[in-house]
Formats: structure tokens, sequence, C-alpha cells
């Protein structure tokens, strides 16, 4: 069940005033727990065997933890930990490491072949297991207390506006907000259904208009002109831009109607005007999950200047892998990680006041840059995007066809426009006089429609 | 007062639109009782299957009627004593007996519902198996053969569990009943939901501006509908998507046909030990393989020119291929009339040359 579909709305729709219908919060807890069960399962129905197996293994680490004392307190946040990246290694990177385990063999001149496994990857699984370790790694650290109520800590990890493609929420935040009843809000109700409905805009307005530009380049790769090419690679940033935090918005605003707040994903990571603040700025909640639970224990930068790079690099490779086994990601992370050493070697704070023609400069250069970056992120495998690269600087002519009439390209230049626009100048999503809300919906509900492209596309950042 | 009450109906309506969208006897059920001619009736379109999918009724250049039957009956003169059996899909729904020559009686298969039969010793029994192209790759790929028939009496049962009958034929097993909790989770719920809450004879005004609104501006059909280079023809999107394993441009290897002949060798042989005289074989190109060739993918030669295929092919490819008539429909997936006639003509044209059996 994706939610730029019918079955969400109405299943939305279902849950959410069923939800206001109860008067206690165990009985909406409940509610939300069969509901997140339902959204799970829509997509692999067996699948939720894992997901349960982990959260029972979780449940009962975080009560120990809390428990125990010394070594044996630490040896039940490694149970925890085994469990979810056991499930991570079996999942998504078992076959990429046989893969390659063949490769090598080959490379040698003796063939190693061992049994790949013919499963599909469970949807969500690098955001629900970072979530339930989270909370372990919380309770270990004594920042939260082991969560007694097996409804509400399994809630916490299903919760389904956020299950499968985050953000990837902290214990702290969440459990309180979980265990206290909240009366019916109209303010928050309004809020939290404008900023659905700028997500689906997001979504099937933008993200899925740009796919049809991004596929033809993609997939046209060697009879497009340079400008194409380069052209279809700066539409990807906005379409995983928008698909992404599409999502994270229609998360965040069905969370919002039922009173429950969860954190930023987002904030307008296309102007910022350096890496590392481009990763202040994208998918915070990952971000911040590496930071504090991989980049500060590796020692952060308190061991010295080169200990402090090296921790860089390694939080951008694991944050490649989490994307995907796939050597492009790899890649991808790898090159972040250098970019932000590299670009950060030796300088200290800037206070010199920049005119706007500079900071403009700057913000386009980072543009480009990450722009290049993503091709890594898009492509097949790293042949195809050396090709894709090698072929934009080749200033070659061709078919400058990218998919869409040339009507199309410029309405989608102006959405993009709009959608700058909208998120630097007018970034709320309240709406205070119920005349302007309802507006504001109809319209919104209109534009979706008319110029929405259904094609019943998955969001991207559900194959992690 | 009010706004409780609205609440409790707004609920029990969206748990009956799940559950209604989920179950398949329900689906069934309503779309059997809608009657078109009315408002509430379901948007029903002649001028081909594409322009309904993309509602472009507006565009006259799509819309051409395609008559049923009236086929040039082959003349035949001789004793009829051939039992044809056909398993096939939408491409050859509505034969009849006197489309074809020198049968005694024809039985036709919707793939979907599988293939059983019980033959008669005494004709000769012949089988055409007729495919799509589009559903040559999945079907015929990851195919297995089963020695049971779907049983409605058993299906409790696993398959591998249920005896085998003397009528035993072929089915596929994608097509097995569901008997899993993932039969509570229809994949078809989106379709299913879009049929029950929007698809009204009143609401198509909506849709039609839609699609208006992207033919007109923007140059394309909407949904799974896509117009071709020459903007005469509609295609259906997976056929034309390089990334859909039916489409005409998706990138298939020798292997990959190699597979789809060692399977429909298999297929031959089991039927043949089954006791038919004869099982041909025929594919029948997707829209876009004949009307925009340039950057298809050849599968449809590679099966039929592998030369350890077994199977008799009714070659209608190369027919299309070869000659400047048109034989699809410009606002459909299937071919015209001409086109079928074609097909029919070269089928009879086999069946009556045909020396194998009795």
């Amino acid at each position: 069940m994706t939610f730029n579909s019918l079955q969400f709305l109405v299943f939305f729709m279902v849950v959410t005033l069923w939800f206001f219908r109860i008067k206690n919060q165990k009985g909406r807890v409940l509610l939300l727990l069969i509901a997140s069960c339902y959204f799970y399962m829509s997509f692999i129905p067996e699948y939720i065997l894992i997901l349960g197996g982990t959260i029972i293994i979780d449940y009962i680490a975080g009560l120990l933890i809390e428990k125990n004392e010394g070594s044996a307190r630490r040896a039940w946040l490694v149970v925890s930990l085994i469990a979810n990246i056991g499930v991570l290694a079996v999942f998504k990177y078992y076959n990429f490491f046989i893969d390659n385990i063949h490769a090598g063999s080959l490379f040698f001149g003796k063939s190693v072949t061992l049994p790949m496994l013919k499963i599909a990857l469970p949807i969500g699984l690098s955001f629900h297991t970072f979530q339930a370790m989270s909370y372990t790694i919380e309770v270990y650290r004594k920042n939260q207390k082991a969560e007694k109520n097996f409804g509400t800590y399994a809630l916490y990890v299903m919760f389904y506006p956020q299950l499968v493609a985050g953000p990837i929420e902290r214990p702290q935040n969440v459990l309180p907000q979980l265990k206290e009843f909240r009366a019916y809000d109209w303010d928050n109700v309004k809020e939290g259904t404008s900023r659905m409905l700028w997500g689906f805009f997001k979504k099937v307005v933008i993200a899925d208009r740009l796919a049809m530009i991004v596929e033809r380049t993609y997939g046209h790769t060697h009879e497009s002109s340079s400008l194409a090419l380069f052209a279809g690679a700066v539409f990807y940033s906005f379409q995983i831009y928008c698909d992404f935090s599409g999502y994270s918005d229609i998360a965040i605003g069905a969370a919002k109607v039922m009173n429950i707040k969860l954190m930023e994903n987002f904030n307008q990571p296309y102007l910022s005007h350096t890496i590392s603040n481009f990763w202040s700025r994208w998918h915070i909640s990952l971000s911040s999950w590496f930071r504090d639970y991989l980049y500060i224990p590796l020692g952060g930068n308190r061991r010295g200047a080169f200990r402090s790079k090296l921790n860089i690099l390694i939080v951008f490779l694991v944050s490649g892998l989490w994307h995907g086994a796939n050597w492009t990601f790899l890649a991808w992370g790898l090159m972040h990680g250098l970019l932000v050493i590299l670009l950060t070697w030796g300088k200290k704070q800037d206070t010199k006041k920049k005119t706007d023609l500079t900071v403009l400069a700057r913000i386009l250069f980072n543009f480009v840059l990450i722009t290049f970056l993503w091709i890594f992120f898009r492509s097949e495998n790293i042949g195809v995007a050396i090709t894709y690269i090698r072929e934009i600087f080749a200033f070659h002519g061709g078919s400058n066809y990218i998919g869409v009439s040339r009507t199309e390209l410029v309405f989608s230049a102006i959405i993009i426009g709009i959608l700058l626009a909208r998120e630097k100048y007018r970034p709320a999503h309240t709406i205070k006089s119920d005349a302007g809300f309802y507006c504001y919906a109809g319209a919104m509900i209109l534009a979706c429609y008319y110029l929405g492209v259904f094609s019943e596309n998955q969001f991207i950042y559900f194959q992690f | 007062m009010f706004k409780k009450i609205a609440r409790d109906i707004l609920i029990a309506f969206g748990l009956m639109a799940l559950t209604l969208s989920t179950s398949r006897t329900a689906m069934k059920y309503t779309s059997d009782k809608r009657d078109n001619n009315y408002w509430w009736g379901t948007y029903q379109c002649l001028n081909g299957d594409l322009v309904s999918m993309s509602y472009l009724d507006i565009v006259s250049r799509f819309n051409q009627p395609n008559p049923r039957g009236g086929f040039k009956h082959p003349s035949f003169n001789g004793q009829r004593k051939m039992v044809l059996y056909m398993d096939g899909d939408s491409f050859t729904w509505h034969l009849c007996d006197s489309d074809f020559a020198g049968l005694e009686s024809f039985c036709y298969f919707q793939r979907n519902h599988g293939l059983k039969y019980h033959l008669d010793t005494t004709k000769k029994n012949v089988l055409v198996i007729e495919v799509s192209e589009r559903y040559l790759q999945s079907y015929f790929t990851g195919f297995q053969m089963f020695n049971e028939v779907i049983d409605t009496t058993i299906k409790a049962k696993k398959i591998s569990t249920l005896p085998v009958r003397a009528d035993a034929g072929i089915c596929y097993s994608s097509m097995l009943p569901s008997i899993s909790v993932n039969s509570l989770f229809n994949k078809n719920i989106n379709q299913n939901l879009q049929f029950n809450l929007f698809n009204y004879n009143f609401m198509m005004p909506m849709f039609e501006s839609k699609a208006a609104l992207n033919y007109y501006f923007f140059n394309r059909a909407s949904g799974d509908v896509v117009i071709s280079d020459d903007r005469k023809f509609l295609f259906l999107k997976e056929t034309i998507s390089k990334t859909d394993i039916g489409s005409s441009y998706h990138p298939v290897s020798p292997a990959d046909a190699s597979t789809i002949v060692d399977v429909l060798n298999g297929i031959y042989d089991h039927y043949k030990a089954a006791g038919f005289a004869e099982v041909y074989f025929s594919v029948i190109p997707n829209s876009a393989t004949i009307m925009q060739p340039d950057g298809y993918n050849n599968l449809i030669p590679m099966v039929q020119n592998n030369p350890r295929l077994r199977m008799k092919i009714i070659d209608i490819y190369t027919t299309f291929k070869h000659s400047k008539e048109i034989y699809y429909l410009p606002g459909d997936t299937h071919w015209n009339h001409k086109g079928k006639q074609l097909w029919l003509d070269l089928l009879n044209k086999h069946l009556l040359t045909d020396t194998s059996g009795r």
C-alpha cells in the first residue's frame, strides 16, 4: 500500500476517524497497531513475522538492559544489535556478499559459487531496524526507560506513517506521545492535512512527472545529447527530493492529524552551500542517527584530525551501504565522504559576510556537485554511471528529446520553481482560517488530480 | 451529533469499500449487477481497450470500431474428423467452429481458466496454443507443468497432494487457486477501488477532461497508455517500456529465448504423450513490434527460428512484418478484422495440410 494509492486514502480515512472515536489511549494504541500490521502486510504478508520477531527480541532486550548492570547489560544490547543487523545482513546484503565472493574468486582463477537467496527485500527494512536499534541503544545509555507495555513498544517500531520510509524516529520523541491521550484538535487536522496534500503534490505532480524524463535519459544514454543527459541528471536531483521529501511530508502530516509530532527530515537541502551543510538538511533523521550512534562512538572529532577524517569516511561508506547492496551506493557514499573531507581540509570557520552573488554561486556549485553524485545513486552499476558522466562531458549532439513534450518540459521547470519558492518563503503548513484551509485543500486536490501522473510508481526510498 | 453520525457512516463506508474491493466474488457480483445504460453504470468504450483506458474518446483518429465475427470461411468438402482444442487469450476470443476447416468440433479454453480435456481417441485431436507477445516471457519461462487440473472440490488441499486425474491437463502456477493469507491482500485492490468508487458513467466528464488536458497540452495519453512516435496508434505502456518483460524493446538474450524453447518443448512432449496428434504454437506480436519496429528485441524470431523447437509454428509475425497493410486497431491492443482473418487463413492452411496422426 503506497501513500499515492486509493487504498491508502481509504485506509487513512477509516483509521483516523476510528482513532478519534476511541476515548482511551489503550484502545487507540491497539487500533494503530492493527492498522500498522495491515499496512505492512499489504506489501508482503509473510514478512510481518520477521518484523514481529525483531520487535519481540528488542522489547525483551530493552527490559533486560534496564534490569541488569555491567557486562550483562552490554550483552543484551549486543543481542539486540545482532538480531537487527543480522536480519539486514541476511535479507539485504547476503546476495551482494555472495556475488562478490564469486567475482573475487574468478579474479583469482577459481570459481566459488555459493547459493543465492531467492527472496524479496522486506519493504522499509533499513528504516525499522534502525529505529529499533535506536531504542535499545538509548535504553543502554540510560537516556530512555525501557517500555513496559509491549503494544506501545511495538507501535513505536510499527507506527504506519513512518514504518517503511521514515523519518527514523527516536524513542524519546515518539514513546511519550504514544502513551498520552490527546483530544481531537482541529488545528492539527488542518496542518496535517495541508502537509499531506503538499506531499502528494510533490510526489504525483513533480516527482512522477520528472520520472518520465529521467527514465528516458537513463534509458537512452547513447542516443541523447550531452545537454539532454545533463538535464536528465538535474531533473533526477529534483525527482528524488520530491519523491522522498514528499513521502516524509505525507508521513509527518498523517501523524500530525492524529496529534503525533514526528521529527523533520528535510530542510531545503538544495539551498545548502557545502556538502556537509547538505547532509544537515537531507534525510536529517538518518544523518543524525549516524552521528549519534556511529560517528560519536567512533570518537567523532575528539581523537585528532586524521581519526576525525577517517570517522567521516567510515560514516559515509556505511551510509552508502545502508541505501543498498550495490557498489554504486558505496561509491556514492565514498565520494560524499571524500568531498566533505577535501572541501573542509584546513578550513577554519568562515565568518566573513558574503555577497548574495557569492552565496548563490556557492549554492549552484554545490547543487551541480550533488547532481553528479546522484548519477551513481541512480545508475544500475558503476560502469553505467561513468558512461553517463562521460557522455555529458563529451559535449556531443544527438537527440534532445527527453521523454516529454516541450510544453511539459517548461511546465516541469515552472513547478520546480514553485516548489523552491514555496519551501523557501512559506515553509509552514499552518492555515489559520477554515475558509483558507478549504480553498487550499480544494486547489491541491484539483492540482493533484489534473496535473498528477498516476502510474502507481513506488516511492524510491521504499527499496531501502 | 450530526458529526458523529457522519463519522460512523464514513468509517462503515470505507471498511465496506476495502472489503468489497478485496473479494473477487464480491467484485464479480457488483460488476455483473451494474447496468451500463444508467448514470451509475460502468463506463464502456466500444472504440478500443486503449481508448477506454486512456479516456481518449475525443480523439477520432484512435476511435475505430472493430466488427466481431463475419470472417471469410474456408472452403472444405472433405470428411470432418478433426477436434481442435485452442488454449488462447483475448486475441482468439469469439472464434467458432465455422471459422476453421475440416473440424468436427472446436473447444476453446481461455488461458486464465486452465485447459481441461478428455480426448476422443477415434478422432484426430489437434491443440493450438496462442499467446500474445507481451505474455510470452512471463508465461513460458517461469512456467511449471502440473499433472493435475484445478478441482474446486478439493482446493483446500495443497496442490502437490492433489491426485493425478485421468483428464489431467495443464495449468499455470500463477493461476493456481490462492489458499493463503495472501488472498486477504488482493494485489488488484486499487483497480477494484477505482472501479467501485469512481467508474460510473456520470463521472466520465472528469476523466475525459483530464485525458484531454494531457493530450492537447502535454501531447501524451493518461495512465498506462502511450502514443506511438507517429501519433497514429496507442500502445500499452508495458509493451514499449524497456524495463517491462512484456515489452517489444525489453532486452532479451539468446539464453532467454532458449529457456522459452525448453519450456515449449516440454509442453509439446506432454501433450503429444497425452494423445494429441499435433501441437501448434502461435505468438501474436505486440502492435508496437509491427507498427514501431525500430529497436525491437526480436524475441519472436529468436524463439520461432530456434532449431531445437519441436512445436509447429503458426508464424503470423513474418506475415505481418512484410506486409504493407495495417493489421492493428489504432486504439486497441488487438488486431483488426484483417489481422485476425489473416491469422485464421494461416492456421486453416496448416490444418488442411496437417498429416500428423489420424
